[in-house]
């Protein structure tokens, strides 16, 4: 498997301790994210984990208007990947070619490859079912089905097993923990899924997508519609998913992708700009348009 | 979940899959198809059902006013004039209300009184066909006989000319019974239109009108009429639709007589009241033949106006953007 | 006359018109309605739900036609409804753009306003013809048919108002597209289906002309399906038209009874709609 490092433009540095970060001191509250200014300068960057899902090439069409532009960068395994950049310029979209949800609508193509485990996804005749239940997606606004808490999730997992009442409960209550939800909903799961407060929600929706035992996660800026409690949550439960999932978050929130990721892509106009470890990204960032975005000069 | 690929359903579980989505697919198929189904039933079976009369009596069918079961000579005009000019007064009556009631509904009307008169007249729609028949036989038609037809004889009735419109004793049921019951029955229709079409034009455009001084007809008359034209033809041309169609309200109040007068206070007959009427008593292929063969010029006048109407509507939305 | 005074008197004549407009169909509304409950309020005893209908110059009820209505109405909503909710779910899942699509929603416009009584003139052809005899099981077609475009025409509406990102949800998951559509959307619509079904079984209530000729009439009790059955709108049809007083007391009674059953079902159908968007 090639290695990202050998990509252009990705990461620069083939593994020396980086230089204090000066060129982006100036923005005190960038600096503030990193409280040691020379402790990236002891440290040397990990080894690059497993590749989980590596994008080549991609290009995605909204009929004729071109969203994204020959896209490559690679998620890896049990880390968190943010997809940052301004509004409508391409992050969910990517997100979106992931799972191919996008097939759904007609006159929305992709081309290129994404290999996941090595099996490009994008190829015809894959079964799309097989495909989402490895890649599970949250979206921004919450959305509980219309049955009870405990069907919610078990309508994912009746899709692919058949499974009876207690080992359901099982799996039900298992779900409901690892998203940090069982405490609050232990004694009403027969209630409906849209009695539940906004981030109850959305993380009922996480454990519905988890409960089937994905392998990669995709989050579409999963907290953007919650208040601050509730995001801070969501972050939470992000840090603790990832030692089991590998994870794509988009998130409009620089801060948000500061604090809970490990990789971020800067996505502007449909191209990638720049990928990098997210300290690196955060501390020097190689492009200038980059430095700009963090900076908040646009976007 | 496994390691294995993901590519095209080799698993049993995948199988299933499609097969289920296949199945359903061609289920929800089948049931649409049943609606353009049952169309084709309408016109197959009405033009099988009238071909004998037809080819008997030939297009003078529609032009010949005779209706004699004994001698079975039969000819369609007198129904289709009185289907036509019933239909013709309930617009002359209902177009003006409707459109007074939309008006009054979007534009004077309080706020909280809207939906409460909207729901009073939606409930004019939806009471049945023959309970305007029984009040427009027992109530209707009395009332008119001993008030308002009198009048109308002495008054227009002695004016040269239009007079003849409003000649012959007063019987109360008539032609302008049943057209004035019909009024009634496609207001709410073509008013509940008229106020869809009008909440559609977009406030700010009312707004600056009326910020330039307007007053409300003006307004309406100018602005609001202009640019919802087609949506309020289409509405009109759905309500001509019903009236054409009406059956019992019509059958009571009509006199059911196979003549053609001029004036509008004597009895007549419509298509769909020589149907009601007649049918069921109907001796002799041909008698049957020629009902069948009413039912389908009935069908074909509607159809048109409905399609008319239709693709009217489906222009407005696309105009819309939807 | 100067102009503004011109503009606001004409103004001021087309608001009295208005007024006037609206008045006057209220009135008719409450004319109809209050004619309705004078006459028919007498006849509403007892014996009208517990005796047959009688020939002419005796007492009776209307317990027929009371009951060969609601079997009538039953099996037509029966037929109907999942005829009309599988087509309008074809229409809302599988045809959104489609030219057979466009074609089928026309037709099913169509065939919504076209006249019942050609309705009733079609099973009379294909079903009374073809059998021989009058039937109530043509009477309950005739009346299917009336109901197949209603709920065509809301339940693509309803459908199509399930939110887009609801069934990415299910998509997500791994869902075929019939269980999204039959587990998840039909759950999100249920209340507007329902909606649908009540306002088409409001509209069957009160139709007669599709009877005409197709379950005719029957004097007596007649539990047979394939005979003709006694039903609420004939019966009046045939007892106003006649000169007996007591038939046509009998006739103000059923007409009673089934306005007030269509304003029934007419409610429950708005209370259901607004509760639904309540819960939104």
């Amino acid at each position: 498997m090639n290695s990202p490092l050998a990509q252009p433009r990705l990461h620069g540095n083939d593994g020396m301790p980086a230089p204090p970060a000066n060129r982006v001191a100036t923005d005190p509250y960038v600096a503030a994210l990193r409280p040691v200014a020379g402790e990236s300068a002891g440290i040397a960057p990990s080894p690059a984990p497993p590749t989980k899902v590596e994008i080549r090439n991609v290009n995605f069409f909204y009929g004729k208007a071109q969203a994204l532009k020959n896209i490559s960068l690679s998620l890896y395994d049990r880390r968190v990947t943010a997809f940052i950049g301004p509004s409508g310029c391409g992050k969910s979209t990517l997100l979106r070619a992931l799972n191919r949800i996008y097939e759904l609508y007609p006159g929305q193509t992709a081309t290129g490859e994404v290999l996941v485990d090595g099996e490009n996804i994008l190829a015809p005749g894959l079964d799309l079912n097989r495909l989402r239940a490895k890649i599970g997606m949250v979206f921004q606004k919450p959305t509980p089905f219309p049955m009870s808490i405990r069907d919610n999730i078990a309508f994912g997992i009746r899709l692919y097993e058949r499974v009876d009442q207690s080992e359901l409960d099982e799996r039900v209550e298992s779900a409901l923990r690892r998203a940090a939800l069982w405490d609050e909903v232990k004694d009403k799961l027969r209630q409906s899924g849209l009695s539940l407060s906004g981030g109850q929600q959305q993380r009922l929706c996480i454990a519905r997508a988890i409960a089937i035992e994905p392998e990669v996660l995709l989050l579409d800026e999963p907290a953007s519609a919650l208040d601050p409690i509730s995001t801070q949550r969501i972050e939470e439960l992000i840090a603790e998913l990832k030692s089991d999932y590998c994870i794509a978050i988009v998130t409009h929130n620089m801060q948000q992708a500061a604090r809970s990721s490990d990789y971020t892509a800067f996505i502007y106009l449909g191209e990638l700009i720049e990928f990098d470890e997210t300290e690196r990204i955060f501390t020097h960032p190689k492009v200038r348009r980059t430095e700009d975005y963090i900076t908040g000069r646009f976007g | 979940m496994t390691a294995d690929t993901m590519l095209a359903p080799a698993t049993a579980g995948g199988r299933r899959r499609a097969w289920g989505d296949t199945a359903f697919h061609a289920l929800t198929l089948f049931f649409a198809a049943g609606v353009l189904l049952i169309l084709s039933g309408v016109i197959v079976t009405l033009v099988v059902g009238a071909l004998p009369a037809l080819e008997r009596f030939g297009p003078g069918f529609i032009a010949t006013n005779v209706w004699n079961p004994v001698t079975e000579r039969f000819g369609a005009l007198a129904p289709i004039y009185g289907t036509l000019v019933t239909s013709a007064i309930a617009m002359l009556i209902g177009i003006p209300v409707a459109f007074g009631i939309a008006l009054f509904i979007t534009e004077l009307s309080p706020v909280w009184l809207k939906r409460p008169l909207a729901t009073m007249i939606e409930l004019l729609a939806a009471i049945p066909s023959i309970i305007y028949g029984i009040w427009g036989l027992f109530v209707l038609a009395p009332f008119v006989q001993e008030y308002v037809e009198p009048a109308l004889i002495n008054t227009i009735g002695e004016v040269p000319g239009i007079g003849l419109l409003f000649a012959g004793p007063p019987l109360g049921i008539g032609v302008l019974t049943a057209g004035f019951i019909l009024a009634v029955m496609v207001l709410p229709f073509i008013s509940s239109i008229m106020r869809d079409v009008f909440e559609t034009v977009p406030p700010m455009l009312k707004e600056s009108a009326y910020g330039l001084g307007a007053t409300t007809t003006e307004v309406v008359w100018r602005i609001v009429l202009p640019s919802t034209r087609v949506g309020v033809f289409g509405g009109i041309l759905l309500g001509l639709g019903r009236a054409l169609g009406e059956t019992m309200a019509v059958t009571f109040v009509i006199g059911n007589s196979h003549h053609i007068t001029a004036s509008i206070l004597q009895p007549g007959t419509t298509i769909s009241a020589a149907l009601a009427n007649e049918f069921t008593e109907a001796v002799g292929d041909l008698y049957l033949s020629s009902l069948i063969a009413l039912g389908l010029i009935l069908f074909v006048i509607t159809f048109i106006v409905l399609a008319i109407a239709k693709l009217l509507l489906i222009r407005l939305e696309k105009q819309a953007g939807r | 006359m100067q102009v503004y005074t011109r503009r606001r008197l004409v103004n001021y004549l087309v608001i009295v018109l208005s007024f006037m407009a609206t008045s006057f169909g209220l009135l008719w509304l409450v004319l109809v309605l209050s004619t309705l409950v004078v006459n028919g309020i007498t006849a509403i005893t007892p014996s009208l739900f517990t005796q047959m209908t009688p020939p002419p110059g005796s007492r009776g009820g209307l317990l027929n036609a009371i009951a060969g209505s609601l079997v009538m109405t039953a099996i037509a909503t029966a037929i109907g409804t999942p005829t009309g909710i599988l087509a309008g779910t074809f229409l809302a899942e599988y045809a959104r753009v489609s030219w057979f699509g466009e074609v089928v929603r026309f037709v099913n416009d169509i065939l919504l306003s076209a006249p019942s009584i050609i309705v009733g003139l079609f099973v009379y052809a294909a079903m009374v013809v073809r059998m021989g005899h009058f039937s109530a099981w043509a009477g309950a077609v005739a009346l299917a048919i009336i109901v197949v475009p209603v709920v065509v025409r809301t339940t693509e509406d309803m459908l199509r108002l399930v939110p887009a990102e609801l069934r990415e949800a299910a998509v997500a998951l791994g869902a075929p597209k019939w269980k999204v559509i039959v587990m998840i959307a039909y759950r999100a619509a249920i209340q507007g289906l329902l909606t649908g079904v009540l306002l088409a079984v409001a509209r069957i209530s009160g139709e007669t002309a599709p009877l005409l000729f197709t379950a005719l009439n029957n004097q007596f009790w007649s539990g047979d399906l394939n005979a003709p059955m006694a039903n609420l709108p004939v019966v009046i049809f045939q007892f106003a038209m006649s000169p007996y007083t007591d038939w046509q007391s009998l006739a103000w009674g059923g007409a009673l009874l089934i306005t007030a059953a269509i304003l029934l079902l007419n409610i429950s159908a708005r209370t259901l709609a607004a509760w639904s968007s309540f819960k939104q």
